[in-house]
C-alpha cells in the first residue's frame, strides 16, 4: 500500500474494463448540460448554468470559455479539472501560432485536448480528468462550421450536433430526433435551446448560448433574446398541443358519434363528450 | 542602426512611428516591412535591431501577451506588459545567444486611461517616457522633441511633431531611412496614420 | 472493501465522486468561520479563533502587526488578505504558496497580482493535489479579500477541490450556513465599510458557540484604498484593536475583569 502512489490508478479490471475512466465518465453525468448544434455555416453552443445563489458575483462563472479566437470550448464534469485543461489548450494555441505562424485547426486542439486526458488514463500515480468537452469553432480559412467532443476516456469525435453532462442521453435523443442538415443561423440557435429545455426546467435564466458564424465570431445571446426563443418554443409547444388535443378530441367525438349510431337502437343518441 | 523608430505621446494618445527598410550590409532588401506589432487592443510594440532576432523576439511577445489576454479574459497594462518584455530581454542577455533588439513600447491604459510609453533597449534597460527614439535618427530627433514636444497636444500637432522628426533625419542623416509606418494607440484601439 | 474508494488517494468513486475532496470539506465545516463582506469602499475579514487551551500563550498574538495577529488572517500580497479555515498546518503552507505567487506576478510584470488570478493560482495548485499520486488534497478553504485596477474591490472563495467563486457576501467553516442565511438577510449591495464592519462583527458573534465576543476569539481585517495615494492599504487589527472595535458595536464582554481595557 505504501507503494500506490507510483503505481498506476487506471488499471485493467480481470473483464477488461478501465473503472477509473468509467467512473470519470460518472463525473461528468453530474455535470450541468452543455449541447453543441452544427448548422449549415453557423455553429451554437449551449450550456445548462446553475442559478447564482444571491450573493455570488455571477462574472465568475464560465461554462464556455474561448481557446483563441476562433475555437470555443463548453465541458461538463469536474470544473477545477475543467480550468487547468482549459489551461493547457489555451497555451497550446499560442504556441501552435508561434512555431507554424498559424492558428490551430479546431480537429488539432481537439486532438490535443484528447491526447491529454488519454495520457492521464495511463500514467503513474494520476486519476483522469473528470470532464467531458465540446468544441467548436471554424478552421482558418474555411466556412466549415465544426463541432467535436472529448471523453475522460481521450477518445474524440466529430458530430453535427451532440450533448454532455446531465441527461446528456435524452438530449442527445432528442437532437437524433430532430436535428437536420443545412440548419440556419437561426434554426440552429432553437435547436438548442429546445434540446436544452429537454433537461433544464427553470427556463431562460438558466440557460446560455454562444454562436459562432465565421471564422473568430463570436456573440453571445443576452437573456432578453434567449427568453424570446424560449417564449416562441413555448407558443409551439402550446399550438401542438392545442392541434393535438382538437385532433384527440375530434377523433373522439368521431367515434362517440360512430359508437353512438351503432347504439341508436339501445340508448338515446347522447354522445359523451371524450 | 540605419533603422529608425521614435514614440510620442500626447493628450490621450501615443505615436509609434518606424521605418519601413529591410537592410543587409550595405543593400536594402525590402522598403514595405512592418516594425511595429499590435500585441494587445491598446498596446503597440515597435522593434529594431539585429535582423531575425527582432521577427523571433517580437513574436514570442506577441504569443505570450495575448496568451495572457485569452486567460485572463482582459489584457496586460501597458507598464505590465513593458516590464514583461524588458525581464524577457534582461533574462536573455544573461544567456550564450541573447537577442539583439531594440524596442518601443506604446499604450493606451484602459484602467488609469492616460497613454505610457517606454523606451527598452537590448541591454533590458527600460524607462518610461514622454517621447523616446531608437537608432541613428535618434541623434537629431530627441532635440527636436525637447523643443516641441507638448504632452497636451491634440494628435494633429503630435503628427506635426513626429514630421518634423521625420524629415529633419531625412535631410541630415547620411542615408535616408524611406518610408515610415505609423501608427497610434488611444482609448478606441489602434489604427495606422499617413504621415 | 468497502473503504476500496475512500481510503486512497484521490481517485474516482463509481458514482464519480471524490472522497477525499469531500472528507477534506468535512474537516473544514468544523473549522473556525471565516466571513468575508463586500463593501463599496472596501472589504472586510473576520475569522473565528478557536483557543485550544487556558495555558496557551497568546502574547505574542497580542502585538498583532501588519502580517497577520495570529493563524487566520494573513496578507497574502499589498493588495489582497486571506482568511483561512481548515487544518493549520495546511493553511501555513497555503499561505506561504500564495505569497511567493504574489511576488512572481510582481516579479515578471511590476504590478499587484490581479486578485482572480491569485486565487486561480492556488486553486490550479490545490487542484493538482486532487488529481496527482498519492497525495491528499488541502484541508484548507480561503477567503481573498483584495482589489485591483482591473475589478476592484473583489471577494473570492476557494475549496479544497480546486473551485473558486466570486462573492459579495459569503462564509467558511463551522457554522456557515447560519451566517450565509444572515448576510442573504442583512447584506444591501451599496453597503460602505463602516457599516459593513458592523454587520460582519454582528454575524460573528450570531454564529459563534460562545456567547461574548473578544480579541481572543477573533481576528479581523480591512482592505480599503489609501485616500492620498489611491492604492490598496489593508488594515489586520490588533488585538486592543479588535475590543475597541467591539465595544464601539455593543458586542464587548460585559465582565470588566480583563487586562484588555488597559491595552
Amino acid at each position: 500500500m505504501s507503494r500506490s502512489y507510483d503505481r498506476a490508478l487506471t488499471v485493467f479490471s480481470p473483464d477488461g474494463h478501465l473503472f477509473q475512466v468509467e467512473y470519470a465518465g460518472e463525473a461528468v453525468r453530474k455535470g450541468t448540460c452543455a449541447v453543441g448544434v452544427r448548422g449549415k455555416d453557423v455553429v451554437v453552443l449551449g450550456v445548462e448554468k446553475k442559478s447564482v445563489l444571491q450573493l455570488q458575483d455571477p462574472r465568475t462563472v464560465r461554462k464556455v470559455v474561448m481557446l483563441d479566437d476562433h475555437v470555443c470550448l463548453a465541458f461538463a464534469g469536474l470544473t477545477a479539472d475543467g480550468r487547468v485543461l482549459i489551461d493547457k489548450a489555451r497555451i497550446e494555441c499560442q504556441s501552435h501560432r508561434l512555431t507554424v505562424e498559424d492558428p490551430v485547426t479546431v480537429e488539432y486542439i481537439t486532438k490535443h485536448i484528447a491526447g491529454i486526458k488519454q495520457k492521464y488514463t495511463q500514467s503513474g500515480g494520476v486519476r483522469p480528468f473528470g470532464i467531458s468537452t465540446l468544441i467548436v469553432g471554424f478552421d482558418p480559412n474555411d466556412t466549415r462550421p465544426r463541432l467535436y467532443q472529448t471523453e475522460p476516456s481521450g477518445i474524440y469525435s466529430a458530430w453535427k450536433a451532440n450533448a454532455i453532462g446531465r441527461s446528456s442521453k435524452t438530449v442527445r435523443e432528442f437532437l437524433e430526433k430532430n436535428h437536420k442538415d443545412d440548419l440556419t443561423r437561426e434554426e440552429s440557435i432553437k435547436l438548442t435551446v429546445k434540446s436544452l429545455l429537454e433537461v433544464v426546467q427553470t427556463g431562460a435564466k438558466n440557460i446560455e448560448i454562444s454562436v459562432m458564424e465565421e471564422y473568430g465570431k463570436v456573440t453571445n445571446l443576452d437573456l432578453a433574446q434567449i427568453e424570446a426563443i424560449v417564449s416562441e418554443i413555448e407558443r409551439e409547444k402550446e399550438a401542438e398541443a392545442e392541434r393535438k388535443r382538437s385532433r384527440l378530441a375530434a377523433t373522439a367525438a368521431g367515434q362517440a358519434a360512430m359508437s353512438s349510431r351503432a347504439d341508436t337502437e339501445t340508448a338515446p343518441p347522447d354522445a359523451p363528450s371524450q | 542602426m540605419a533603422e529608425t523608430s521614435f514614440g510620442i505621446t500626447g493628450k490621450g494618445y501615443v505615436i509609434i512611428a518606424s521605418d519601413t527598410t529591410s537592410a543587409r550590409s550595405i543593400i536594402k532588401m525590402k522598403t514595405d516591412e512592418d516594425k511595429i506589432k499590435t500585441l494587445s487592443p491598446h498596446l503597440l510594440m515597435s522593434y529594431s535591431g539585429e535582423p531575425g532576432d527582432t521577427v523571433q523576439f517580437a513574436e514570442y511577445v506577441e504569443r505570450n501577451i495575448r496568451l495572457y489576454q485569452i486567460r485572463n479574459l482582459y489584457a496586460l497594462r501597458p507598464s505590465a506588459a513593458a516590464s514583461w518584455i524588458r525581464r524577457a530581454l534582461a533574462t536573455s542577455l544573461r544567456t550564450r545567444k541573447a537577442y539583439a533588439v531594440n524596442l518601443l513600447v506604446g499604450g493606451y491604459d484602459t484602467a488609469s486611461h492616460d497613454p505610457h510609453l517606454y523606451w527598452i533597449d537590448y541591454f533590458g534597460t527600460m524607462t518610461e517616457v514622454p517621447f523616446a527614439a531608437h537608432g541613428y535618427g535618434a541623434y537629431f530627433a530627441l532635440s527636436l522633441l525637447d523643443r516641441y514636444h507638448d504632452p497636451e497636444a491634440t494628435l494633429e500637432e503630435g503628427l506635426a511633431t513626429l514630421k518634423r522628426c521625420i524629415n529633419e533625419v531625412a535631410q541630415r542623416l547620411v542615408i535616408d531611412p524611406g518610408k515610415y509606418k505609423v501608427k497610434v494607440v488611444d482609448k478606441d484601439g489602434i489604427r495606422e496614420v499617413e504621415v | 472493501m468497502a473503504r476500496r474508494y475512500d481510503s486512497r488517494t484521490t481517485i474516482f468513486s463509481p458514482e464519480g465522486k471524490l472522497y477525499q475532496i469531500e472528507y477534506a470539506m468535512e474537516a473544514i465545516s468544523h473549522a473556525g468561520t471565516v466571513l468575508g463582506l463586500l463593501a463599496k469602499d472596501g472589504v472586510v475579514l473576520a475569522a473565528e479563533k478557536k483557543v485550544t487551551g487556558k495555558l496557551l500563550d497568546l502574547s505574542a498574538t497580542k502585538e498583532g502587526g501588519y502580517g497577520g495577529s495570529g493563524e487566520k488572517i494573513f496578507l497574502l500580497s499589498s493588495n489582497v488578505i486571506g482568511g483561512l479555515a481548515g487544518l493549520t498546518a495546511d493553511a501555513n503552507s497555503v499561505v506561504n504558496y500564495a505569497r511567493t505567487a504574489a511576488q512572481q506576478h510582481l516579479l515578471a510584470y511590476n504590478e499587484e497580482i490581479p486578485v482572480e488570478l491569485l486565487a486561480q493560482r492556488l486553486c490550479d495548485m490545490k487542484q493538482g493535489y486532487t488529481q496527482f499520486g498519492g497525495l491528499r488534497p488541502f484541508g484548507v478553504s480561503l477567503l481573498y479579500a483584495g482589489y485591483d485596477p482591473h475589478y476592484q474591490f473583489q471577494l473570492y472563495r476557494s475549496d479544497p477541490s480546486g473551485n473558486y467563486s466570486g462573492w459579495k457576501a459569503t462564509c467558511i467553516g463551522a457554522n456557515n450556513g447560519t451566517a450565509q442565511s444572515l448576510l442573504k438577510q442583512e447584506y444591501k449591495d451599496d453597503i460602505e465599510v463602516k457599516d459593513a464592519i458592523g454587520l460582519a462583527l454582528r454575524t460573528m458573534s450570531k454564529t459563534m458557540d460562545s456567547t461574548t465576543l473578544g480579541s481572543e476569539k477573533l481576528e479581523f481585517a480591512v482592505l480599503t484604498l489609501d485616500p492620498v495615494t489611491k492604492q490598496p492599504k489593508a488594515k489586520i487589527y490588533r488585538p486592543a484593536e479588535i475590543d475597541a472595535l467591539l465595544e464601539k458595536e455593543g458586542l464587548a464582554k460585559k465582565d470588566e475583569d480583563t487586562e484588555m481595557k488597559a491595552a
